[in-house]
């Protein structure tokens, strides 16, 4: 079932270059690397379609990290944390677009979290600083994340759009840069700056 | 610039200069090694100080990283500063920054928001802290609100990157001064920072830098140690770049050394070389001058011995050691002596004779002028004798030089006995001088004279010969006698003439007669030099009378001078003369030219005798005058009889056969005349084959009143006899001698009792008269 989504989305990014109105959006880092995981939303001008709203997705803790890693969900959708570690998950977030905290003291304890709210979610463990990870709540449709090459691949409405890129490391406020296209506009290039990922915490800190 | 000419000095100067330049050199040296190892020590010390203070700069952000990592982590602040819970976030600040004792602390968001607790930092300075913030920078030293701090950041991870917890800790006055007393030197430090082109400074007791200053600083960072003016006194510094905050600042930390402190150790030892070096020369200075004091002293007192020498000084120079200035002194002083020596071998050799040793003529005449001037106007009287060894020139001819110089050194000696406390002289030759200071008893002169006489009328030996020497002594007196020294001494010497014509072994004082006698014999000089031009001269011819033909055999020719204002002159007045003089070789040639002329107009066997002088035989070119005077006149040679007297033996012996060698090869005879007076040596009988002996007047005088006389001319003429020599007896007077001489068998006479000399004219006559001869006489 969450499998099913992932696959929806990643289908959706996949399916735009064979479209002939089809919007490719590249991102490189300052050293003209591809970037891969940053998540491009296109707004069009004419009004953001909502995707389907609603579903379930599971984010998991198994061997002291979060699973997946990135997941994009659709306003209004369910995440369910399951604990499958051994040991205590305090999970929680502080963002925004979803706050909340979750004990998960026992093995195979599940919660769900419902986020009705468009935005990023950082996910983090009380106990375990170096557990990351992110939920991505989008209001449009065409939203997608970039592949190894740093691509993704719209087919959106003919007219002019807002484009915005989001990745984890993105140094900018709120991790986030935008900018506008042409109605008809193929090709979209983001050049982002992005910080080291954290070192990892040692385990006895 | 005079004292350099002093070797002394010149040496002192020259090797002070050199120990000086070596000195210097080693002690610039020395000084740069102490100066080089000094700043070494410096720069080490500094840079320690400095990493000193890296420590304590990482422990302060050590501590401040940890405090802030701590906070960031806290849940409970994350989660306040994750839903922006100002309350929360601003309490829990001011509890870990009074923790921490800093007075600053910020949280800055990561989209730039910034929450702080200290207000006097203004938002728009602490919100520039975003940007190194987000450039990772988590430490380091910043300017805000005007001063350099040291801020530490943490990130807030929730659990992305929601901010920053920022302390800053002031770097004020109080921790540079503890930085300070942490250091092991007296060291001075600040904290310069810049931001937008100014620099903004934390001192501790450093402080008030000028921006100049700081430009200089930021020169050197990283580089090595310089020097600056720190609050008024050079300081050596250091400048260590501390990390900044931002990019666009820049921090130094600067470390600054006091010169005068730091370089305090090595200035001691500066100026204790100094001193030494200044004590090393003073000492080179003054043994150097000793050194050459000691070399030039004695060169000094060299230089003015021989300066002393040179004034006529006799010096000796004090020798000490054995070194070259020993040896040289003793060389000098050998010098001297040997100076010494020559000086007196000269004087000896000027002032006395070297045969006697008695003072010479130049002493004489000097010890006479001082005399004179002694004697001067006291009225006391001196006497000057001339002594002359009688008949020395024979003694010198027969015995020869070395005896002749005996004899006079045997006389000086007994002079110089006789006549002691006198000054006694050798004037040259036989001729002796004694100077007696008379006072007023004129009888001294004779008891001295008479006691020299007395000394040197002794037979004295030599080589084997008994000679039985004279002398006569000529005295003058002064001043009666002359009133200079050639005065004196001509007058003495008149005196001695005298002396020996009254007869040797005499003395004689100096009259004025002698004076005039002596002017007289002058005038007899200068008229005989013009008497033969004048025909002054005139022969007058004495026959002999041949004993065996009873006839006039011949005449002796004899000169006669008409004086024109003195009348007839006699040969023994003016011959002696004339031999002194030389004249008598012109004066001879005229008598050989004029008995020659004579002679050639008697009859032939009538012969003419000329009496010839030794000085004609040795200075005159007799043989060539008797030569032209044959050839002028015509006579045959054999009718020319030279007569001659033993005398000219005595010089020259040899020559004088040789020449009567030649006349005899002429053809001319040669007569011995008075013979058996002087020294009468039988050897000339043997050595020449002479005509004929004339027997001396005296012995004829004797001939019937002494008993030997007729024996000695017996034996004369039984000697010619034997030996074919012609026999004259001369000076024949009375009948009786007459027939004594012809019983001994004398070959002819001559004397008054037969006729006295005559002028030609009565000769001519008297061969008219009688026929050429004299028969009847005997």
């Amino acid at each position: 079932m969450v499998r099913g989504l992932l696959a929806f989305a990643a289908g959706l990014a996949l399916s735009a270059p064979l479209n002939a109105g089809a919007l490719t959006v590249r991102v490189v880092d300052s050293a003209g690397k591809p970037v891969r995981d940053a998540v491009v939303t296109l707004y069009p001008s004419t009004g953001a379609r909502a995707p389907k709203s609603g579903g379930r997705y599971v984010v998991s803790q198994q061997n002291l990290q979060f699973h997946p890693f990135l997941t994009i969900v659709p306003v209004g959708a369910d995440v369910s944390f399951p604990n499958l570690d051994n040991t205590k998950h305090h999970v929680y977030s502080f963002s925004a677009a979803k706050r909340f905290e979750l004990k998960l003291f026992a093995k195979d304890q599940s919660r769900t979290v419902h986020f009705d709210k468009p935005g990023v979610v950082a996910l983090g463990c009380n106990i375990h600083d170096q557990m990351s990870a992110f939920i991505v709540v989008t209001d449009s449709t065409w939203t997608g994340r970039t592949n190894a090459q740093g691509l993704v691949a719209f087919d959106p409405p003919n007219s002019p759009a807002r484009l915005t890129v989001w990745h984890p490391y993105l140094r900018a406020p709120g991790g986030l840069m935008q900018e506008s296209i042409a109605a008809g506009q193929h090709i979209a290039s983001f050049s982002i700056r992005l910080r080291p990922p954290p070192p990892t915490m040692p385990m006895d800190y | 610039m005079r004292s350099f000419r002093s070797l002394s000095t010149r040496l002192t100067v020259q090797f002070a200069l050199l120990f000086a330049a070596a000195m210097l050199v080693v002690s610039a040296a020395l000084s740069t090694v102490i100066s080089g190892a000094t700043s070494r020590r410096v720069e080490s010390q500094l840079q320690s100080s400095g990493a000193v203070y890296d420590r304590l700069w990482q422990q302060r952000a050590h501590e401040l990283q940890n405090a802030a990592q701590l906070l960031a982590r806290d849940f409970g602040f994350r989660a306040a500063v994750a839903t922006g819970d100002h309350a929360t976030m601003q309490s829990a600040l001011g509890n870990a920054a009074a923790r921490l004792k800093v007075r600053s602390a910020f949280i800055v968001s990561a989209d730039g928001k910034v929450t702080a607790i200290d207000p006097s930092i203004p938002a728009s300075q602490s919100e520039r802290l975003w940007d190194p913030l987000d450039d990772g920078r988590l430490t380091g030293v910043s300017v805000l609100a005007g001063r350099p701090r040291q801020l530490v950041a943490a990130p807030i991870m929730a659990p992305t990157l929601i901010g920053w917890v920022v302390f800053a800790a002031d770097l004020d006055p109080r921790e540079m001064r503890g930085l300070e007393r942490l250091s092991a030197i007296p060291l001075r430090a600040a904290v310069l920072a810049e931001s937008d082109r100014r620099w903004f400074e934390a001192a501790g007791s450093m402080s008030a830098l000028s921006s100049q200053a700081a430009g200089i600083a930021e020169q050197h960072v990283r580089g090595r140690t310089f020097e600056m003016r720190v609050a008024g006194e050079n300081s050596i510094m250091l400048a260590k770049p501390l990390p900044t905050f931002s990019g666009r600042e820049q921090a130094i930390l600067l470390l600054g050394y006091p010169k005068a402190e730091a370089l305090a150790d090595a200035r001691k030892l500066q100026l204790g070389l100094a001193v030494m070096t200044l004590l090393g020369l003073l000492l080179m200075g003054f043994a150097t001058w000793r050194a050459a004091g000691r070399i030039t002293r004695p060169l000094a007192r060299l230089d003015e011995a021989a300066g002393r020498l040179a004034a006529g000084e006799h010096v000796q120079v004090r020798v000490r050691g054995t070194d070259e200035l020993a040896r040289l002194a003793t060389s000098f002083n050998e010098m001297v002596g040997k100076i010494v020596e020559r000086e007196q071998r000269i004087t000896q050799l000027a002032f006395n004779d070297v045969l006697t040793g008695l003072p010479n003529r130049t002493m004489f005449q000097q010890q006479l002028e001082q005399l004179f001037r002694g004697s001067e106007g006291s009225g006391s009287l001196f006497a000057l004798h001339c002594l002359d060894l009688d008949q020395f020139k024979v003694i010198n001819d027969t015995l020869g030089h070395p005896a002749g110089d005996a004899l006079l050194v045997e006389t000086a000696h007994r002079l110089r006995h006789a006549a002691r406390g006198h000054f006694v002289g050798r004037l040259g030759g036989d001729e002796f001088v004694v100077l007696q200071s008379v006072g007023e008893d004129r009888d001294s002169i004779d008891r001295l004279a008479r006691e020299i006489l007395g000394a040197i009328t002794r037979s004295v030996m030599i080589d084997g010969n008994e000679i039985v020497s004279s002398t006569s002594i000529g005295i003058a007196i002064a001043p009666d006698d002359g009133r200079d020294s050639g005065m004196l001494l001509r007058n003495a010497d008149l005196a001695l003439y005298r002396a020996k014509e009254a007869g040797r072994g005499t003395y004689a004082f100096f009259e004025e007669s002698l004076n005039q006698r002596a002017q007289e014999r002058r005038q007899l000089e200068s008229d005989l030099r013009v008497a033969v031009d004048r025909g002054e001269f005139e022969l007058h011819y004495q026959p002999l009378f041949d004993l065996e033909h009873n006839c006039i055999c011949s005449f002796e020719a004899l000169i006669r001078w008409n004086h024109p204002k003195r009348g007839l002159i006699s040969p023994v007045d003016f011959i002696p003369v004339a031999e002194d003089t030389g004249l008598i070789v012109p004066i001879g040639a005229w008598v050989i030219r004029e008995a020659c002329a004579q002679a050639a107009r008697w009859p032939e066997q009538v012969r003419i005798a000329v009496n010839v002088s030794p000085v004609q035989f040795h200075r005159g070119a007799l043989h060539e005058t008797i030569l032209r005077a044959l050839a002028a006149s015509g006579l045959a040679p054999g009718r020319l009889e030279v007569e001659i007297t033993e005398s000219i033996f005595l010089e020259g012996s040899e020559t004088t056969l040789r020449l009567l060698h030649a006349l005899r090869a002429l053809g001319v005879r040669v007569a011995l005349d008075d013979f058996g007076t002087g020294y009468s040596s039988l050897s000339y009988l043997q050595s020449f084959p002479f005509d004929k002996l004339k027997i001396d007047r005296s012995f004829i005088h004797n001939l019937l009143t002494r008993e030997g006389a007729s024996a000695i001319v017996r034996a004369i003429t039984e000697l010619a006899n034997a030996l074919n020599i012609e026999t004259t007896a001369e000076g024949v007077e009375e009948t009786a001698q007459l027939m004594e001489l012809r019983a001994h068998g004398c070959s002819s006479v001559q004397g008054f009792l037969f006729a006295e000399p005559m002028a030609s004219s009565d000769v001519d006559r008297l061969f008219k008269e009688e026929g050429g001869a004299i028969r009847n006489v005997a």
